[in-house]
């Protein structure tokens, strides 16, 4: 990718919003012509022309407001001095922005701001880089006649609450800024402006500290703010950034780009992008402040080596520690054979890296033992989405939703793991959208500030299938299905069985109401407004994968939007929504057992052969093993070395005690992770990664978007993850000699037909790429299956309901269903070392009002949860969020054990684990569980081998 | 590998072929599904299991795997 760092400056701003109108009207503005799309402001054509016209309230992320009164301008034959933030442009319009009338007004007007405003601007955190300061000098103040006796805010108390930003009232302008960002960017509606005149302040939630407050700290008023009232903790700490870098976002799906703001090799502050295509200028609390745990001192920056997991770890050179590896995985396969290693290449971790790793697993492991952790997420979407419309791919952006007439959010929590994406949905929602939610959770979405869903549906956890067959029986025996598309665009012998199928009266909504525990009625009204409208779209999450059905589910999801019409253009589709940030890009990768790069089948010779020129080996045409069967065969003695890139499956798979069995087995596993995570405790080799601001890359986001990853700094261990798994590759024979991951991604482009027209070079030109990307689309696809489906017609496939094994007995009466929170990230190792604790410092069991009393538990109690896998202890929060018979926790940390609750059943297709739904039983105790108690210990003692590393020999 | 796993994913996978009276159908779509995403060794452990009785695998499940038996006598 191009040179990387541009001076830092800030970013352009129009103004007020673009118009999206085709038609375009032209206006005079300092006697010079302008031609902007009609329903532009004057202020943001004058912008577009490189004329500035002075402004403080106005910012292009935010409707205008119209308050400051320094954009005012002359308009011929318009009475009074308008703003030009609120005038749009007529055609013929002549403007004029600077005469001796406006200067005078405009400096009287920031007389009036100034002479509130504390003079400190040389101490002041934002001095350079504060509107107020370049309005001050725009408009050429140079005294303030009013002095400063009289009535002002300068006593006013910090609010020092929030861990990242800080409230200073002192600075503030009353511009609404802020509050308007919190409202029209975000959607939170946590801030206002309270009292009036003079008295007016922003004030968070009922005038409470910002960190008790409803702010969701997603940094959008910060941002928004043009002086120094709200400012970053770090910009405050380090001053003003010197240049900046356009990358990618590590953490969720949305894959936010960023302009990592720094100083040399230190990120001052990390700033959406307004140019980002996934998230146009928006961030979420995680990506917009928890990037510390980058340079946490936690970080491992040497590689390790030991013989068995109870002696201490050896600090030694790459080399040693690559050969070490390498001949270690040698004598393995000597012994147990070629099929006994494998690997696991991880969703948080580049393309490139992805890539290189499944690689090494084909070419010189030999074999086909590679999966992803997208095993244990979206592979039910893979299998699913392939089957039915002929590709593993969500169909739309995310900017469709926009077109959207009902949403139907299906076992997703938007708000918390899609924040970014959420908030534009709401954006659609408040607009007019329609909302359908089906989740056995009241999750936030189900009404929050000025949304409200239409219709919630909250399913008894494991009975998806029965309610998407209900729903879709509703629309075909109602006769509102599309019958032209399906005519059209779908295999009608296939729609005839499928037809048949779902017309079946056990599928009706009266038939599956007692075992979905949803009204009939609810679900037919749901299933009328979904077909009714010009366009629907279907979101989903994990709450559809992580079932033993996840699969089927995925399949009903498509059959229900191919019998409504809704695939092929903006404002429909299916939509899954990605867990961790390169959970498409890993899959696409060719990271499954069965697949090559692109989806395509290792059984398919012609594939195989073009694989196997390119890379100069012969490979196997039989799957390899996924990640649960890789378990399965360690514990029986059959896989014996494993390579983990980026991943922690000790603390994120389900079953650990299984897990764990699995690990200890094994004769050599390497991670490679910027953290002792769970995994590494029981690792021989540890090869310390390099975190995304360390190293050059692609994510692919949920909307298949790739887009850049920068090196902002060096790697703290010396390698980026690629050139680790290279030297790991030479040091067992099989050479690779990349010299940038651009390389890597050219061999991607020659050898997958949806990567074909990809490079950095067209990455850095067009800012991201959708794929696919080849000729037929040479700047990308963002909405699939336009005139066809990639699998030529599209597949109705026949999704009869089987229930899962996981129901509740006397024994274990209740269903656990697990899922995430906003603050923390998957299993935690980047968020808990960060100031996201003070928002999220333990995981809970949530629990029904109902339940807890049966059981005598209160609010705070540790609760016991034991299923037939294990038991751990949490806390109890009694809520009415959960249903009756339903308890809810989240697994960021490793101590909670949530899944050493759940169990080994999955889904039939793919072996996705069922984390959705586990019977449990929950009671009153009083310590800690004995796996817990065991895991205290264990820790302790890797920690005291790792600290005997640390303090121990030097660098052989 | 534990044996009552794969009979139990191989059951599975029969439960969400099965569908109407073509009992046939069904088995061919195990068969097809145990062939895209088993390893070798999978298939050669529920072959044995079916070769010693296969007591718990359903008709489906059964019937595919007796299929894939006859493709695969070496495993057998």
């Amino acid at each position: 990718m191009s040179k990387d760092f541009i001076p830092y400056q800030r970013a352009d701003d129009f103004g007020t919003p673009a118009s999206t109108s085709d038609r375009i009207v032209t206006v005079t503005i300092d006697g010079e012509e302008v031609a902007v799309p009609a329903g532009t402001t004057v202020l943001r054509a004058a912008a577009l022309a490189g004329i500035n016209i002075p402004k403080l309230c106005a910012t292009d992320s935010l409707k205008a407001f119209g308050s400051c009164r320094l954009c005012l301008v002359e308009i011929e034959g318009a009475k009074g001095l308008p703003a030009s933030c609120t005038t749009e442009v007529r055609a013929g319009m002549k403007v004029t922005t600077q005469t001796q009338r406006l200067a005078d007004i405009r400096r009287n007007v920031m007389e009036l701001y100034i002479s509130d405003h504390p003079l400190d601007c040389l101490t002041c955190p934002t001095n350079g880089d504060c509107e107020l300061q370049d309005m001050a000098g725009v408009v050429g103040l140079r005294e303030v006649r009013y002095g400063y006796e009289g009535a002002n805010h300068f006593a006013a108390e910090k609010d020092k609450s929030n861990p990242y930003f800080t409230f200073d009232p002192t600075k503030c302008i009353v511009c609404s800024r802020c509050v308007r960002a919190c409202e029209e960017v975000q959607g939170t509606y946590a801030l206002t402006i309270d009292g009036r005149g003079f008295a007016s302040k922003v004030a968070a939630s009922q005038n409470q500290p910002f960190l008790d407050s409803e702010c969701v700290s997603c940094g959008a008023c910060v941002q928004a703010c043009p002086t120094a009232t709200l400012a970053e903790n770090s910009l405050i700490e380090k001053g003003v950034p010197e240049h900046h870098v356009i990358t990618t976002c590590a953490y969720c799906g949305v894959g936010c780009s960023f302009r990592a703001e720094m100083k040399g090799q230190e990120v001052v502050r990390m700033v959406p992008n307004k140019d980002g295509h996934a998230n146009h200028g928006h961030s979420c609390v995680k990506g917009r402040f928890a990037f510390g745990y980058a340079t946490h001192k936690d970080r491992i920056k040497k590689p390790m080596v030991r013989e068995t997991i109870h002696e201490p770890w050896r600090e030694v050179s790459w080399d040693e520690a690559f050969k070490f590896a390498a001949d270690k995985l040698r004598a393995i396969q000597k012994k147990y054979g070629k099929g006994a290693i494998g690997g696991i290449t991880s969703s948080r971790c580049t393309n490139e890296e992805t890539y290189l790793v499944q690689k090494l697993v084909r070419a010189a492991f030999g074999n086909n033992n590679v999966d992803t952790c997208a095993r244990v997420c979206h592979s039910p979407t893979g299998y699913g989405l392939k089957t039915t419309l002929g590709e593993s791919a969500g169909t739309q952006n995310f900017d469709s939703v926009m077109k959207a007439d009902v949403i139907m959010v299906i076992g997703a929590n938007p708000t918390d793991a899609h924040p970014v994406f959420a908030s534009q949905m709401k954006r659609r929602l408040r607009e007019g959208a329609k909302l359908i939610i089906v989740d056995p959770r009241a999750i936030d979405l189900v009404r929050s500030p000025h949304v409200e869903a239409d219709y919630h549906l909250p399913l008894r956890p494991g009975t998806n299938v029965a309610i998407i067959n209900a729903l879709a029986h509703v629309v075909v025996s109602e006769g509102l299905e599309k019958k032209d598309f399906i005519d059209k665009r779908c295999d009608l012998d296939a729609y005839k069985d499928w037809r048949t199928f779902i017309l079946d009266p056990r599928n009706s909504p009266e038939a599956v109401e007692e075992e979905t525990g949803v009204p009939a009625a609810t679900v037919r009204a749901a299933a009328r407004l979904f077909a009714s409208v010009p366009n629907a779209a279907i979101y989903y999450g994990l709450g559809v994968s992580e079932h033993s059905q996840g699969s089927t589910m995925v399949m009903g999801i498509a059959n229900l939007a191919m019998a409504t019409g809704n695939l092929g253009r903006e404002g429909v589709g299916v939509n899954p929504l990605r867990g961790q940030n390169n959970v498409q890009g890993s899959c696409d990768m060719g990271s499954f057992p069965h697949e090559l790069p692109g989806y395509r089948h290792v059984s398919n010779p012609k594939v195989r052969e073009l694989f196997a020129k390119e890379w100069g080996v012969t490979l196997g045409g039989e799957p390899g093993l996924r990640i649960p069967n890789m378990f399965d065969a360690a514990v029986s003695g059959q896989f014996k070395g494993l390579y983990v890139q980026g991943e922690d499956v000790a603390q994120s798979d389900p079953d650990t005690q299984h897990v764990t069995h699995a690990l200890s087995s094994l004769e050599c596993m390497i991670v490679q992770d910027l953290f002792l995570n769970e995994t590494a405790k029981f690792a021989h080799v540890f090869f310390p990664g390099s975190s995304f601001l360390e190293k050059n890359g692609t994510f692919t986001n949920a909307e298949r978007r790739i887009s850049p990853v920068r090196k902002v700094m060096e790697p703290l261990a010396g390698l980026e993850d690629w050139e680790q798994t290279q030297g790991l590759s030479n040091a067992m024979g099989y050479p690779m000699s990349y010299k940038h991951p651009s390389e890597i991604m050219d061999e991607i482009a020659r050898l997958t037909p949806t990567f074909e027209g990809v490079s950095y070079a067209k990455l850095d030109a067009l800012g991201s790429i959708q794929w696919p990307c080849n000729a037929k689309a040479v700047e990308g696809t963002p909405t699939m299956h336009i005139d066809e489906f990639v699998r030529g017609k599209g597949l109705f496939r026949v999704t009869p309901y089987v229930p899962t094994d996981e129901i509740s007995t006397r024994k274990y009466p209740l269903l656990l269903t697990t899922g995430r929170i906003l603050s923390q990230y998957n299993v935690g190792a980047q968020t808990r070392r960060t100031e996201n604790l003070k928002w999220h410092d333990e995981d809970v069991l949530e629990i029904n009002p109902h339940d807890a009393e049966q059981r005598g538990i209160e609010e705070g109690d540790w609760v016991g949860l034991q299923s037939r896998a294990g038991e751990t202890v949490l806390r109890a929060v009694i809520t009415e969020r959960v249903t009756p018979g339903v308890v809810y926790t989240t697994f960021h940390h490793p101590e909670s054990g949530a899944n050493v609750v759940t169990t080994d059943n999955s889904d039939w297709a793919t072996n996705c684990p069922e984390y959705k739904v586990t019977a449990v039983q929950a009671f009153k105790v009083t310590k800690l569980s004995e796996w817990q108690r065991n895991f205290e210990e264990f820790t302790e003692e890797q920690i005291d081998l790792l600290r005997r590393a640390r303090a121990g020999q030097p660098v052989t | 590998m534990d044996v009552n796993k794969l009979v139990r994913m191989a059951n599975q996978i029969a439960a969400n072929f099965e569908y109407g009276p073509d009992k046939e159908k069904a088995a061919a779509s195990v068969l097809d599904h145990l062939r895209r995403f088993w390893t070798p060794q999978m298939h050669t452990e529920i072959i044995e299991y079916r070769n010693r009785g296969g007591t718990e695998l359903n008709e489906i499940a059964a019937a595919a795997i007796a299929k894939l038996a006859e493709e695969k006598p070496r495993a057998a």
